[in-house]
């Protein structure tokens, strides 16, 4: 059926979209932003050794640092995503997905999913996989999960005709690594691949769980958002095709760069700055397209809160990608590894760039899935500042305090001297964390104030 | 028609020459450095852990080479500018039925 012949056939984009279920993804997306945050501002206490939970095995600090990690990835960055791809997809394909019933079955069961990790964490149940501490007995459990996702939106993508647009290629990519991903780094490493070599899969699954889940599935909902709320198509297409084939030939090596100056032999630790540079052109190809998207269009960028988020988080996007062709080299290496550069590093991707553009779709979508304006304008605006305000400093902060550290051990001092000196670093960071909570809360209160229809200010 | 066929065939050449200048020294460099790492694997025991994040690599990479295969000959290339422009006639159409 041609486009035109379903607009003909069917009443509106109701038919398609399930806008219920896409609200509820980003409720409990902002629930798991709520614990995340809370996991943050409880280990940034704990730094500067105002710990309110001090001696409670439970809560203790490096529990609550893997609540914080996962809650991000699983809780907040998933179904956000996934909210978004309900909405998206249908629209982008003009058909619904596999099954209403079934969406609203693996709405529950991820809840289940993201629950159950986080209480096996609380009670001491993690594996020893940064950022897959998922306890065991939950992975099968998520893979599952993560199939059925795949099967309930391939099937409208996989049922289009003629040439893909660019978001799509990037979803159905998203889809079929994810799986792959979760699947090599939950059980490589504690089933088949014991050693240096399961320390090399941790490596590929970390930083592949950022390359092959999160980057694909933000891009192609930017791809997807940015040319509609611009009202003009993307610079080129071309390119754009150039970007996601460049980020599926050259990401998979890239995770071996977390493992510099590690027993790994050294062709692939090269093999890794290689790819990860080789990323870094790809990235630019990406950026190029945007830029020359917005091109003549740049007031509507600013004036346009939802724009605005978008691009903040692509400048910001540049900078981390720039940070990482860099702090890549064993020359920088040398200095920042293990420092706090690398946790400032990852907040500005995690929260600088990916939660900026789903902050961006939340601002464009809540009103249009609530059928009412925003309650409050300057809420929005506040929120979009704190955030960025916060994420700029706090990136700042940290990447001053690892270089600090990094010459602090250089110089073989004590270990002390070290903590003594990022000390000012982590209150600032505490600050800074403050502000983005603060911004958080803006949203909240205006999302809640939305949802009950007090009248637009 | 006539005078873009020279120009077209110049190009075919062009691009030809330009892929062979860049895919013959990498697949020289992927090979060697492929071959050391049999080497490696078959030499020394411990030389096999760095076998199995290349193996993925090569499985993955592989994977999407047969799928750009597929969508080259599927004609998913063809007139690639065309779903940008159908993404914003869709999405005016939705907007106006609701």
């Amino acid at each position: 059926m041609t486009h035109t012949a379903w607009a003909e056939a069917t009443g509106s984009d109701r038919d398609l979209v399930d806008r219920r279920l896409v609200a509820w993804y980003f409720v409990a997306a902002l629930v798991y932003l709520g614990f995340s945050l809370l996991g943050g501002l409880l280990m940034a206490l704990q730094l500067v050794r105002a710990n309110p939970l001090q001696g409670i095995e439970l809560l203790s600090p490096g529990r609550w640092r893997m609540i914080h990690t996962n809650a991000v990835a699983y809780g907040f960055l998933a179904n956000s995503f996934l909210g978004a791809l309900h909405w998206a997809i249908p629209r982008l394909t003009l058909r619904p997905v596999l099954s209403r019933w079934f969406s609203w079955f693996i709405f529950a069961a991820w809840q289940v999913v993201v629950l159950a990790t986080a209480g096996g964490i609380l009670l001491g149940h993690a594996q020893g996989l940064e950022w897959g501490e998922t306890p065991t007995w939950i992975d099968p459990l998520a893979l599952a999960g993560l199939l059925l996702v795949a099967v309930n939106f391939l099937a409208p993508i996989t049922a289009a005709r003629g040439p893909l647009y660019v978001s799509s290629w990037y979803f159905m990519a998203a889809f079929v690594w994810t799986l792959l991903t979760y699947a090599m780094g939950n059980f490589l490493p504690e089933y088949f691949v014991p050693g240096t070599s399961g320390g090399a899969i941790a490596g590929l699954f970390i930083h592949d769980l950022v390359g092959l889940f999160v980057t694909p599935l933000g891009w192609g909902l930017m791809y997807y958002f940015v040319p509609i709320l611009l009202k003009k198509p993307i610079w080129s297409h071309g390119l754009s095709l150039v970007g996601f084939w460049g980020l599926a030939f050259f990401y998979p090596l890239n995770g071996i760069h977390h493992f510099l100056y590690t027993p790994i032999p050294m062709f692939l630790q090269y093999g890794a700055v290689i790819a990860t540079v080789a990323v870094e052109l790809v990235v630019a190809t990406v950026l190029v397209n945007f830029f020359g998207t917005v091109w003549g269009a740049g007031r509507l960028a600013l004036a346009n809160l939802p724009l605005r988020w978008f691009y903040t988080g692509m400048v910001l996007y540049f900078i981390t990608c720039f940070q990482c062709a860099l702090q890549v080299t064993l020359t920088f290496q040398a200095v920042i590894h293990f420092t706090d550069w690398v946790v400032g590093h990852a907040h500005l991707v995690m929260f600088g760039v990916f939660s900026m553009w789903i902050f961006g779709i939340m601002t464009h979508l809540f009103p249009r899935l609530l059928d009412r304006p925003w309650y409050s304008n300057r809420l929005a605006e506040w929120h979009f500042w704190a955030s960025t305000v916060g994420i700029v400093v706090m990136f700042t902060d940290l990447g001053l305090a690892g270089m600090f550290q990094g010459y602090y051990w250089a110089a073989l001092l004590p270990w002390e001297a070290s903590v003594d000196g990022s000390y000012p670093f982590w209150l600032v960071r505490l600050l800074a964390g403050l502000v983005i909570i603060f911004g958080q809360l803006c949203f909240v209160v205006n999302l809640v104030a939305t949802w009950r229809n007090r009248g637009h200010v | 028609m006539s005078s873009l066929a020279p120009r077209s065939r110049a190009a075919r050449w062009t691009a030809l020459g330009l892929a062979l200048l860049i895919l013959l020294p990498s697949l020289w460099g992927f090979g060697t450095k492929f071959a050391e790492l049999v080497d490696l694997a078959r030499g020394q025991g411990e030389g096999t852990f760095a076998v199995s994040p290349v193996v993925n690599y090569l499985l993955a990479s592989l994977g999407f080479l047969l799928l750009f295969g597929w969508a080259a000959v599927n004609g998913m290339f063809h007139d690639v500018e065309r779903p940008k422009l159908l993404l914003l006639e869709r999405e005016q159409m939705l907007d106006a039925k609701e």
